[in-house]
């Protein structure tokens, strides 16, 4: 501590320690608020399979889901003041054709979003006027529960999705699953839970009723006589 | 002339301080930083925002450094007081190293 260089040095190295036992502080202070997110509804409303290309010069067809779904849930308790966005995705998930041997499951996303923390809205990947629109929406507070409420009515789905082998028509037991991943400013990513962890409760209700894909779309008579 | 110049610049870059400051140094250092991690985190976790909380902890951090880097005069309060080149003065009566005394 005689000369500057060496008070600088002390300070610079006492203060890494105490930003990291605070850091670790904040990361701790996750676990003492309580999550209970809650889905009211997660429904399809229309299910199609139509016939496509992977890309446009591919010879390969595949057979493609197009899922629009209805979605009506309260996530705003995973907001605190650690939190910086939420990722919220809808997945489909069927079994494999060989479920009975293997359990395996098929999984695919359907829809995704990411909802930004008002802490963080200055990272989110969007134009001027949005920006500005997403700022206000905020009223200036640190945290915006609002924000994971989440009402969704008729939405169209994000990304189509297929199988390695090219087959879906028909396919049975197909639920929709809402998931989330809480991305906080410090600490551990969490993604949705079946089962409660203290007080972070389990995603209530995050699961579609079954249905089955319908057969491919059958193309119009007059469309396919022209060649 | 440039001698006592670059020896005057020496002096204010090393910033050098009396062993009282740096004793005073040390807890000041350890006090401040310590507070304001508490009162960061506290005042972050009352008013649930992460931002404010950073805030706090640089602005704290910052006030230290300031406090605390440059040799400021209370830390040169007891400057050490040498003995004179050659023995100006008279020698202390009992001088005891490794329970030896020297006269």
């Amino acid at each position: 501590m005689y000369t500057s260089v060496v008070r600088l040095q002390n300070v610079f190295g006492f203060f890494t320690t105490v930003a990291f036992v605070v850091a670790a502080f904040i990361a701790a202070s996750d676990f003492l608020t309580e999550r209970a997110p809650i889905v009211r509804t997660l429904k399809t409303t229309s299910v199609q399979v139509v016939r496509g290309r992977p890309h446009y010069y591919s010879s390969k067809k595949e057979e493609y889901a197009v899922i629009n779904f209805s979605l009506d849930a309260d996530l705003s308790s995973l907001f605190t003041w650690n939190t910086k966005q939420v990722f919220v995705y809808v997945t489909a998930e069927w079994p494999a054709a060989d479920h009975a041997k293997t359990n395996a499951t098929n999984e695919a996303v359907i829809w995704d979003t990411i909802i930004t923390s008002p802490s963080a809205d200055h990272l989110a990947n969007i134009g001027p006027v949005a920006m500005k629109k997403l700022r206000k929406s905020a009223g200036g507070k640190s945290i915006d529960p609002n924000r994971g409420k989440l009402s969704l009515k008729n939405q169209r789905h994000k990304y189509k999705i297929t199988h390695p082998s090219g087959k879906l028509a028909m396919t049975d037991n197909v639920t929709l699953r809402l998931h989330y991943n809480v991305q906080p400013w410090v600490g551990l990513l969490t993604w949705d839970q079946d089962v409660d962890y203290g007080y972070w409760k389990a995603l209530k209700n995050g699961v579609s009723k079954r249905f089955k894909l319908p057969a491919i779309k059958e193309k119009k008579p007059a469309s396919a006589g022209a060649r | 002339m440039a001698e006592q110049l670059l020896d005057q610049v020496r002096d204010v870059a090393e910033g050098q301080i009396d062993f009282e400051g740096q004793k005073l140094v040390e807890l000041l250092v350890n006090v401040t930083l310590a507070l304001t991690g508490v009162v960061s985190f506290l005042v972050g976790y009352i008013l649930q925002d992460i931002k404010l909380a950073l805030q706090i902890g640089l602005a704290g951090t910052a006030l230290t450094f300031i406090l605390v880097v440059p040799p400021w005069p209370f830390y040169n309060r007891n400057p050490v007081k040498w003995l004179q080149v050659g023995g100006g003065l008279v020698p202390p009566q009992s001088l005891i190293v490794d329970e030896k005394s020297f006269r």
